[in-house]
């Protein structure tokens, strides 16, 4: 018996060394998160309001884009069995609108994470890896951003865009200009520990030039903490465009946006709470998820967090 | 170039600062409220236009500070009639020539006292063109006024300016003594008197003007006036958050009840209810929309509702707009795909009446239903009529608004009227203050339909037609001109009748409804309220709160 249990062990042991092989940071972080069920949670959440965003017609039977979907006479009706979370002050259907209102805060959320993580990574591995005046330079201007508060700064450049031209796209570059420094911190003290590994040194006595060594051997061991921040800044930025669109400046109706929508129901919330309580449950459900999401990949790429 | 940005971004800071003082202003700071005895009665208004000069306030956020500064010729009492304030008597015998005779007794605020020469002054310097005043037309009916104002061989947006003019002051003015002067009119009006109480009609002190004949720089932010309150501090358009007045304690009819009024700038009316409702402030003539419908229950018998004098419109510039601003058929159809009956009950919880004429129900000359089919919601018929007149080529309709009058939801609400209706885009653009959309439409650069109103400067239907309509008239944003409209206006003015009169303005008024270049939306309801730290509010049809007669509570 003794003897058979002793056998066991090690076939399964084995077993399971083999099925990891080549073992890398990334194929141990995703057999981590698939049993993680905080990233389980928030990435099906995540996956359905991609969709949403994308194709909101499987979603809504009205398309909240269209004016004639809106009755006035309707306006503030409450909820009934056509409309499942009411009317808002123009008498358009409050479940449609939340469910088209997806698509800006998505868009804002990821293009706004992805190009902070491709400007703020890309400077952030210069600046770490030449050191020097290219440190200096970067770093100095990194800070110089850094000191403007993000919804701030946001609100100050897009009021001075105006608001007629202001729209989802100009909310993106706003909060890009500001929230890049962050990621290029993040990015450079990474990639400064990561420049000192034996790895690296062997590279170079290899006669591998600085793009080779930069590409092939620091970024993929210092790109961790970028992913990390990134994706825990995808539910800030989220909110952060509800935030601008709210106070007027960010994205401008004829678009739907959550925010707008708070915005726009807040004078009336007594009279008439759907249009102002649905999109910001909506609203909440989403910075969570990305939230859940980030914090997984957290905890799946940095295990010392742990 | 610097001093464009560097004035945008702090326009940008005070954005901010009133947004994020938006938010806290449901807080309900009522600490600072205790001492009601040393603090200001607070009123809130829009920025004004322009500065603080009568003859060159047309808008309601100036007139409204101006009209506490300054008294005027005529009054007009509860009934709407005029009568006699610092004038003793008006009287003529041919409604040509017009004798004016003032009362003793009223100073201007430094001292000195209010003489006939102060009127001839000021009309002068208002009725020359160059000067630019806003309120210059209204004196197009006295003799003098073209050689004050030659027209501009080209019209306003041509290269070429107008040529010098021959005149510096109206030959028709002529003072004969410290109490009297007489007035030559270019044709009978006998609406003339009525008018007198109007703004445009103000005095103006010697100290106002310099050496050179022109207002002083310091005038504007700091003027004299001869009315119950006087400036407690310079105003800097632009900078200053309010503008601070106290009691003229010299005044001839007495002292206001009241010994400070501060006016606070507002750019959101939803922002200052909320300081209302804090007790931050005191008094608002106008309620934005969206609270109407809870201000009867919170502020009970310090909710003020009564008929006012206001029209709204949509107003294209039928010169310089873009296709459909300039085409009438396309501006009917639009005018017939707005269901006025639904936006005024819903958006305005019943607070405001369909608009079927463009002379308001409170004054003599309203005709129900004159606008007729034009004004009648019958989408099938306006996209017809859309259709046929190459509206199927119109892309974007725009319709601009200002932000800080509580406009976005209905204007919204009329945006979705057409969307629906004419199967068309709409752009709905805000503007953040008043002041910017008026210098944009002044300037002629507002292509498409804009959000415009009117209340009336003295109780009389023509107000509703000359300044608007006529051709240069002072608030004809719409650049409207019709040669049979303004001739039907002069023999209104000179019928000897007012019944008789009232016929040809009606004939005018019928023209200006054919032509739709202000489509009338609806009839104002004045929805004010009040704080409990003042009582005895009166808002009269001019939209005027009787500050004379605010009490503290």
């Amino acid at each position: 018996m003794t003897n058979a249990t002793v056998t066991q062990e090690p076939a399964k042991h084995a077993k399971r060394v083999k099925a990891k092989k080549p073992a890398s940071l990334w194929s141990d972080a995703w057999y981590d998160l698939r049993r993680n069920k905080i990233f389980l949670i928030g990435s099906a959440l995540v996956l359905i309001l991609i969709l949403m965003a994308a194709f909101p017609s499987l979603f809504s039977p009205i398309d909240a884009t269209k004016a004639a979907t809106c009755d006035l006479a309707q306006a503030r009706k409450g909820i009934t069995s056509e409309h499942w979370f009411g009317t808002d002050n123009l008498g358009c259907d409050t479940y449609s609108r939340v469910i088209y209102g997806a698509r800006v805060s998505i868009i804002v959320g990821i293009a706004t994470g992805v190009i902070t993580a491709v400007i703020g990574g890309g400077l952030g591995l210069l600046a770490g890896f030449y050191g020097r005046w290219t440190d200096v330079v970067l770093s100095r201007l990194a800070e110089m951003f850094f000191a403007i508060p993000v919804i701030l700064g946001a609100l100050l450049i897009l009021a001075m865009i105006g608001r007629d031209k202001a729209g989802a796209w100009f909310v993106v570059m706003a909060l890009a200009i500001l929230a890049w420094p962050m990621i290029l911190r993040i990015m450079r003290a990474s990639v400064i520990s990561a420049k000192s590994q034996d790895y690296v040194t062997a590279a170079r006595a290899l006669g591998a030039g600085p793009g080779r060594i930069m590409i092939r051997h620091i970024l993929p061991n210092a790109i961790t903490p970028v992913i990390v921040t990134a994706t825990l800044n995808l539910g800030v930025f989220i909110a952060a465009e509800a935030g601008l669109s709210f106070l007027g400046v960010g994205v401008q109706p004829p678009e739907i946006s959550w925010g707008l929508m708070i915005g726009d129901a807040r004078n009336r919330f007594l009279e008439a709470p759907e249009p102002l309580i649905f999109p910001a449950v909506f609203l909440s459900i989403t910075v969570l998820a990305f939230v859940m999401l980030g914090d997984a990949v957290r905890d799946a790429l940095d295990p010392k967090l742990r | 170039m610097r001093v464009t940005r560097g004035v945008k971004l702090a326009a940008g800071t005070a954005l901010l600062a009133l947004a994020v003082a938006a938010c806290g202003g449901g807080g309900g700071d009522s600490k600072e409220s205790g001492s009601a005895g040393a603090q200001p009665v607070r009123v809130q208004i829009a920025e004004p236009q322009n500065d603080l000069i009568p003859g060159n306030t047309a808008e309601t956020s100036g007139s409204e500070v101006v009209s506490a500064l300054f008294i005027g010729l005529m009054s007009y009492d509860d009934n709407k009639k005029p009568v006699n304030r610092i004038a003793e008597s008006i009287e003529s015998t041919d409604q040509v020539n017009w004798t004016i005779k003032i009362k003793d007794g009223y100073t201007w605020h430094d001292g000195t006292p209010v003489t006939a020469q102060n009127f001839v002054d000021a009309w002068n310097f208002t009725a020359y063109g160059p000067n630019l005043q806003q309120n210059n037309y209204f004196y197009s009916v006295v003799k003098g006024y073209d050689e004050m104002n030659p027209a501009d061989p080209d019209g306003e947006e041509g290269p070429k300016e107008a040529p010098e003019p021959s005149a510096k002051t109206l030959s028709g003015l002529n003072v004969v003594d410290d109490k009297t002067f007489t007035v030559e009119l270019t044709h009978p009006f006998s609406g003339f008197p009525t008018m007198l109480g109007y703004v445009a009609f103000y005095p103006l002190p010697k100290a106002a003007f310099g050496a050179d004949g022109k207002l002083t720089a310091d005038y504007g932010a700091n003027p004299i006036g001869n009315g119950p309150f006087k400036m407690s501090k310079p105003y800097k358009r632009g900078t200053d958050q309010t503008i601070d007045l106290a009691r003229n304690d010299s005044f001839k009819e007495g002292q206001a009840k009241v010994d400070a009024v501060q006016f606070k700038i507002y750019t959101d009316l939803n922002t200052a209810y909320n300081d209302l409702r804090a007790g931050n402030l005191d008094i608002m003539d106008q309620l934005p929309a969206e609270a109407i419908g809870g201000a009867k229950a919170e502020f009970g018998d310090r909710y003020i509702e009564q008929p006012s004098s206001g029209v709204g419109w949509i107003g294209f510039n039928v010169k310089t707009g873009a296709s459909y601003s300039k085409n009438p058929e396309l501006r009917k159809a639009i005018s017939m795909s707005i269901d006025r009956k639904t936006i005024t009950e819903t958006v305005f919880s019943g607070t405001r009446v369909p608009a079927d004429d463009q002379i308001s129900p409170v004054v003599a000359g309203y005709r129900k239903g004159a606008c007729g089919e034009a004004c009648t919601y019958d989408p099938a018929k306006a996209k017809e009529l859309w259709d046929a007149n190459g509206g199927k080529d119109v892309k974007t309709i725009n319709l601009n608004y200002n932000a800080d009058g509580g406009h976005k939801e209905w204007i919204e609400a009329l945006a979705n009227n057409l969307r629906t209706n004419l199967q068309v885009e709409v752009q709905a653009k805000p503007y953040e203050k008043f002041a910017d959309i008026l210098n944009d439409l002044e300037k002629g650069k507002v292509p498409g339909g804009f959000r415009m109103a009117w209340i009336m400067d003295y109780p009389s239907p023509e107000n509703y037609l000359r300044p608007i309509f006529a051709t240069g008239g002072s608030s004809n944003y719409v650049k409207y001109s019709n040669k049979e409209f303004d001739e039907l206006l002069k023999k209104g003015d000179s019928a000897a009748t007012f019944d008789e009169g009232l016929k040809y303005y009606q004939q005018a008024d019928d023209i200006a409804l054919r032509d739709l270049a202000y489509v009338p939306i609806y009839f104002y309801t004045t929805n004010g309220a009040y704080s409990t730290h003042v009582k005895n509010i009166k808002i009269d049809p001019f939209e005027h709160i009787d500050l004379f007669n605010v009490e503290r509570a």
